[in-house]
């Protein structure tokens, strides 16, 4: 059958099968080249990839350490929050409307949640994202029941910073708030933060974020391409770590003692805004610090609307302002303590000598004006009974840089350290400067920096830690507000002592004559505090004030509460017991008027709470 | 001369064993595949199929091929019928029409249609006794005899198949010589029909794919959806199989359902998760060495029929390895295209097993007159 020209014709074929051969060969080794690459060369990669494809890694937030007062009171602490996660690719088309009805939304709201979903690059699909945060009672209930049903959903039990004495010291103890941008990339830990985590945002919450803070843990979980969790499955190449459990964060322990803060919040009930300084004079710890109004760290870190935060911002009496460090005033009569011991610490006056007390005092033409007309007065009784003229006439003799002098050393006009939030520095006006923003120097600057006037602005923390320093015999302490941290296993890992930043350098014989007459401030008829001490009580020493307030008039907020803004405020600083002082104080009620009628009673009563006897049904 | 001394003395045991093994573990490899799923009885119905594929070769070799040549066009014909049929008989699945019922199963008339256009070529160019150069006109016939199977698949559509019948033409017609100035031509016209197929021929889910290959390819991120996140999921396989393999059934991407379509498009990242490099090179070795046994067993022929049926079957086995291969490792785009004897499927295997038979037949009878 077979002719011999189909014979030849099969032999001319067979120069083509050396080609094919080769071309196989080529295109079989390219093949086993791309293979090899892939399995040799880039085998991490993928089983990377493997295992994060088999495995869903859930956070386990570490818990927030604990702050509490001085008593072990518990200040900030954390309670549950339900969030909700999703890894949207695992979500079905019609899950999503099931959530929303389980979840109550609206249809606004679930309009929102598809939108958010449906605007997801493909490359973050795989990640889970925070649907809700903080749910319901109810919505927990409703999707815990369906969870199995939804398996690219995920309830996760986070701990929420809870703060139970809500504002009381909100400025000090501080809030948090989701981290941004700016956290994210400035963390020192690349690894500390991710986005919707939460950071302190303010007072000691930032302050000792890092010792707070502990560090996140995770545990992993073996699912399916659906994402469905397989338990006891774990295949054999998975050699990635499962569980990494938490480190809870250190606990802090406060000097600051929430009875007496709850103390002053009661006694400044009939007053819309002050501040208030408590310090222990032998260690510079402080016992109070309050601040009034302020916001609520409960409310700032569950995310604040932009009304109430416009509501916030446009408070005339300024919640968002500390106002023991962060705002300055004239310390007003408080401050003649300084010009006083200036005068007989110089031997610039003999405290016996007398001067007469007219009622004012002229000065070329200038004619100050005192609160009465006190007769013959001595220092005591100028200090007693704050009489301005003996003051004047004292500052002509003393001068404005004695003054200067010994108010520095007392610690005005420098930061006193506290170490949380910003805090001002406060202002002693010199010579110089008078001369520098008034062109000359005049005798009356002299007179009103003698009596806290002027230009001398001071906080209310300033105001406490001086008469502290008085108080204690002579020395100036770093105001600390920690007490000591805690590991999360309960040891002590930090006890702060007292720091000091100086000796006055006053003898004890003036500040002692300085401290009889503050006392006799209270307990004296005639003294200036005299009908806000506590009879029978807790003896208390102090020095009253009146500071002048820069008018408000003629400001665009002009409104009927206007008249109140002009009042002046009302100091009143001292310390207690009398006679074996414990604790220095400052007392500021803002238009409180005269010191001695609203910041006074204040001071004393809270004393009296503070130090007294329990009042008898405590007893029983 | 007797079958009995042919299968003794003449059997092509290489060929044999080499093939076997492929099925082999191409069952295994379905086992561990679709083990707790919801069709861990596949690789039984597999192992059917391999009985009957092995039967169906079994009768191929005891008749002389010479028989399919006299009988080329009828076979060719009644292919192609199967091929109307389809649309008359014809189920769809997944918005292409491409089996049709008989019986208890259903058949693939496309999958045949690979092994009636070889049988149609051979017979066609066994006749032509042309000497010298072939020019465009005297590719004509041979061309006519791919249009009509190739137009039918591509309105069912099949795209894969109708490149498969293009390509086997393509291999077929590289053994006879070709003028330079057709060759040329014939290059020209193809560059000019890519264009018009993109535009006109192509779904946009295959242009899709395409798209998202070329990405890929270039390096960006790719769409982790569909066709991206499938070849994704392959390369992960694959890759995570490192040297020597998660081993039998450990492999995670095949047990947590990460592979698309693991038992038919995707075994091979099944198995080259499981056996690693190794267990890859044995079995792409195992392919080539089937090919380039065909190219020989070609070689060898003692008359153009069979030199052709050998050729064909051993392209039509080469493109379909090198496609799938290609697909599953990120070097081709994604494309409906099983891997032969490997993959789970009746029609596929019975056509392959019958290409082998072909095989199996010229090479055995190589030396008798």
């Amino acid at each position: 059958m077979i002719t011999l020209s189909q014979r030849r014709e099969v032999g001319e074929f067979r120069k083509r099968y050396r080609w094919m051969a080769l071309f196989v060969v080529l295109v079989f080794g390219g093949i086993i080249g791309r293979i090899a690459q892939v399995q040799l060369f880039q085998r991490d990669r993928w089983s990377g990839i493997a295992q994060e494809n088999i495995t869903k890694t859930l956070e386990l937030p570490a818990t927030r350490g604990i702050i509490r007062d001085v008593e072990g009171r518990v200040v900030a602490s954390n309670r549950p929050s339900y969030d909700v996660y999703a890894t949207p690719r695992l979500l079905r088309a019609d899950d999503l409307d099931r959530i929303a009805s389980l979840m109550g939304l609206d249809e606004e709201q679930s309009e929102a949640l598809r939108k958010r979903i449906a605007e997801l690059p493909a490359s973050r699909r795989s990640q889970q994202i925070e649907l809700f945060d903080d749910i319901e009672r109810d919505q927990l209930a409703a999707l815990d029941t369906h969870l199995a049903e939804l398996p690219g959903l995920d309830i996760v039990t986070v701990p929420l910073r809870d703060y139970p004495y809500s504002a009381l010291g909100g400025h000090l103890i501080g809030y948090l708030n989701e981290v941004n941008e700016e956290d994210l990339s400035s963390a020192s830990d690349p690894d500390a933060y991710r986005p919707g985590d939460r950071i302190g945002r303010n007072g000691l919450e930032k302050r000792y974020e890092s010792l707070l803070r502990g560090s996140r843990g995770f545990r992993r979980v073996v699912v399916d391409a659906r994402g469905r969790a397989l338990e006891g499955d774990r295949p054999s190449s998975l050699d990635v770590q499962m569980l990494q459990k938490p480190v809870p964060g250190h606990d802090l322990q406060l000097t600051l003692d929430m009875r007496l803060m709850e103390a002053f919040d009661q006694a400044f009930r009939p007053h819309p805004s002050g501040a208030a300084v408590v310090v222990d004079i032998h260690t510079g710890a402080i016992r109070a610090l309050y601040s009034k109004p302020v916001y609520d760290p409960n409310e700032m870190s569950s995310g604040l609307s932009t009304a109430r935060y416009a509501a916030l911002t446009n408070d005339p009496f300024r919640p968002l302002i500390d106002k023991t460090i962060y705002e300055t005033y004239f310390p007003g009569s408080t401050f003649k303590v300084v010009t006083a011991l200036a005068a007989l610490e110089d031997g610039v006056v003999d405290p016996m000598q007398r001067v007469e007390c007219l009622g004012f005092l002229k000065i070329g033409r200038q004619k100050f004006r005192c609160s009465k007309r006190h007769e013959w007065v001595d220092l005591y009784d100028a200090i007693v009974q704050s009489c301005n003229v003996y003051f004047w006439e004292l500052a002509e003799e003393v001068g404005i840089e004695r003054i200067n002098r010994f108010a520095r050393a007392l610690g005005f006009a420098e930061r006193t350290g506290i170490g949380v939030n910003s805090e001002a520095k406060g202002f002693l006006a010199t010579r110089e400067w008078y001369e520098r923003h008034y062109g000359a120097f005049r005798i009356g600057y002299t007179l009103n920096t003698a009596i806290g006037q002027g230009n001398t602005r001071v906080t209310v923390l300033q105001i406490a830690m001086a008469y502290a320093a008085i108080a204690n015999g002579g020395t100036l302490y770093v105001p600390q507000v920690l007490q000591n941290v805690k590991a999360p296993d309960g040891s002590l890992s930090e006890t702060f002592q007292p720091r000091i930043i100086r000796d006055v350098g006053i003898s004890p014989e003036h500040l002692e004559m300085v401290r009889r007459a503050l006392v006799d401030v209270v307990h004296e008829e005639g003294g200036t505090a005299y009908r806000a001490r506590n009879e029978d009580g807790v003896r208390v020493g102090g020095k009253t004030g009146t500071a002048q307030v820069v008018s408000r008039r003629g400001r665009a907020e002009e409104s009927t509460s206007a008249w109140y803004l002009d009042r002046s405020h009302g100091w009143f600083a001292g310390f207690a017991p009398a006679e074996d002082a414990q604790v220095a104080f400052a007392v500021l009620v803002e238009h409180g008027g005269s010191g001695g009628a609203s910041a006074a009673p204040i001071a004393t009563w809270v004393m009296q709470q503070y130090l007294g006897e329990p009042p008898p049904e405590a007893t029983e | 001369m007797t079958i009995g001394r042919t299968i003794r003395d003449e059997f092509d045991w290489p060929l044999f064993i080499s093939v076997s093994t492929i099925a082999l573990f191409g069952v295994l490899n379905l086992y561990s595949a679709t083990d707790g799923g919801t069709t861990s009885d596949a690789y039984v119905q597999q192992l059917y199929w391999l009985l009957l594929g092995f039967g169906v070769a079994g009768l191929t070799v005891a008749v002389d091929y010479r028989h399919f040549e006299r009988y080329g066009w009828l076979i060719y014909g009644a292919c192609i019928l199967a091929l109307i049929l389809v649309f008359v008989l014809g189920r769809s699945v997944r918005g292409s029409t491409r089996w049709i019922a008989l019986g208890g199963f259903s058949l693939q008339p496309s999958e045949l249609m690979k092994i009636g256009l070889i049988i149609a070529l051979a017979k066609y160019l066994h006749h032509d006794t042309k000497m010298g150069g072939r020019t465009l006109a005297d590719l004509i016939i041979p061309g006519l005899i791919l249009a009509l199977p190739m137009g039918l698949v591509l309105l069912q559509p099949d795209l894969g198949t109708a490149m498969m019948l293009a390509f086997i033409f393509a291999s077929i017609m590289l053994l006879t010589e070709l003028k330079l100035r057709s060759l040329v031509t014939l290059i020209v016209t193809f560059i000019v029909a890519a264009p018009i197929t993109w535009f006109y021929l192509l779904k946009d889910y295959q242009k899709e794919r395409i798209t998202a290959f070329w990405h890929r390819l270039g390096g960006q991120q790719a769409d982790l959806l569909d066709s991206g996140w499938h070849a994704h999921q392959s390369l992960v396989a694959i890759g995570s199989g490192g040297l020597s393999g998660k081993g039998f059934t450990q492999g995670t991407q095949t047990r947590f359902r990460f592979l698309p379509d693991q038992h038919t498009d995707f075994p091979f990242p099944v198995w080259a998760e499981e056996h690693g490099f190794l267990g890859a090179l044995l079995l792409i070795g195992l392919y080539v060495f089937v090919v380039l046994w065909s190219l020989r067993i070609a070689s060898q022929a003692k008359d153009r029929f069979g030199a052709v049926v050998a050729v064909g079957v051993g392209a039509m086995l080469f493109w379909q390895t090198v496609i799938n291969l290609g697909m599953v490792s990120g070097l081709l785009p994604v494309v409906g295209m099983t891997l032969p004897l490997f993959s789970y499927g009746g029609s596929s295997l019975l056509s392959t097993m019958l290409g082998l038979g072909l095989l199996m037949n010229v090479s055995m009878r190589r030396f008798s007159h």
